[in-house]
């Protein structure tokens, strides 16, 4: 699978206009539709807002792919997470809603959350 | 009501059927809908488009929900609004809007630009730009990233076509013939409509109002402008249906 671009930044909110538009770039690359690209977007900057509330403070993103484009975001530099579990909830069923292979998990020392489009 | 549990707040909906507990119970989750509606914003279609579109979605979720699935209302209603949503950009938007929205964005921030700079005597960021036309930023630069789209009805100005436009240079082919068809059909059916109707698709799809203005310059509520568009959009279906079979 060929890796198309890895970015590490601060995982803050001013952070999230710079990220939807690298990810609109790399969509239009990898060939996704405007709708994909839109639901890629809001998939990429939902994920990284519940890395955030989980009480990240730093994140690993990174888009791949050959046929369809495969992100992973992974979360790091753990500080406490704000509690609010009715937003993950919501938040959850949107990922859920917008990708059919969204995934989260623990690996390491921190979350992360993998999900593809197109293909 | 409000100390209800969500179990017994849809238990009870649903053994009294009672509309003003309806209405509590939609009150109760709008938050949802507003959330959701939020973050569509910046694909061409207004935040208060989206909230209507979440809005009714929720209502309907209200009445479709069973309260004994084992999930939580909030879990079963996000992926409905979503859906809805989806298929209102699918349906209409994107073609109608965005591109002039786009231009008029472009528009704006260069007018905006130069009464900061005037102002201040600095370019302005695009963060500065994005608080002063209540837009994001995102919707900035992507708009400033949009450059050398031209208008099709831009005049040519090149002392040779003078009077023309850029429409006017594209080649026609047997496609032309049936949008002609297709635009009989459609101008056929909008004839079918009545004053108020027809006032309605002007505000909507001629002027790109959005349903909130539309409103007020019909001095009818949003909900009613709502119904009465999926009404006419399902009449002119029909209509239309009808029309392009004879």
């Amino acid at each position: 699978m060929q890796n198309i671009m890895t970015l590490e930044f601060p995982l803050k909110r001013d952070m999230m206009t710079t990220i939807r538009l690298v990810t609109g770039g790399i969509c239009s690359l990898a060939g996704l539709s405007l709708d994909e690209s839109e639901d890629c977007k809001l998939v990429v900057t939902e994920g990284l807002l519940l890395l955030l509330r989980r009480g990240y403070t730093k994140a690993c993103l990174s888009f791949s792919g050959e046929g369809k484009l495969c992100i992973l975001a992974r979360g790091s530099d753990y500080e406490a997470a704000a509690e609010d579990r009715a937003e993950e909830e919501i938040s959850i069923a949107l990922l859920n809603a917008l990708v059919k292979n969204f995934t989260m998990k623990r690996e390491g020392d921190g979350d992360s959350i993998s999900f593809s489009f197109g293909g | 009501m409000r100390d209800m549990e969500e179990r017994e707040l849809f238990a009870e909906y649903k053994r009294s059927g009672d509309v003003a507990l309806r209405n509590e119970i939609v009150e109760r989750y709008l938050y949802i809908a507003a959330m959701i509606a939020k973050k569509f914003v910046g694909r061409g279609v207004e935040y208060d488009d989206l909230y209507q579109v979440a809005a009714l979605a929720l209502m309907k979720g209200v009445d479709r929900f069973d309260e004994n699935m084992g999930v939580k209302f909030s879990t079963f209603i996000t992926p409905t609004i979503t859906g809805e949503l989806k298929n209102y950009f699918r349906d209409r938007s994107r073609l109608i809007h965005l591109p002039r929205r786009v231009a008029e964005l472009r528009s704006s921030i260069r007018k905006e630009a130069d009464e900061i700079f005037s102002e201040t005597g600095k370019s302005p960021t695009a963060k500065q730009l994005a608080e002063r036309l209540n837009v994001t930023e995102e919707e900035v630069v992507s708009a400033m990233e949009a450059g050398g789209v031209v208008s099709l009805d831009q005049p040519i100005d090149n002392g040779e076509r003078e009077g023309s436009n850029f429409y006017e240079m594209i080649p026609a082919d047997n496609s032309a013939f049936d949008e002609i068809e297709q635009r009989d059909a459609l101008e056929s059916a909008v004839r079918t409509l009545s004053d108020e109707e027809r006032q309605l698709i002007a505000y909507r799809f001629q002027q790109e109002l959005s349903q909130a203005e539309t409103a007020r310059r019909m001095n009818v509520s949003q909900m009613y402008v709502s119904r009465m568009e999926r009404k006419i959009l399902q009449k002119l279906r029909e209509n239309l249906k009808k029309s392009m079979a004879d």
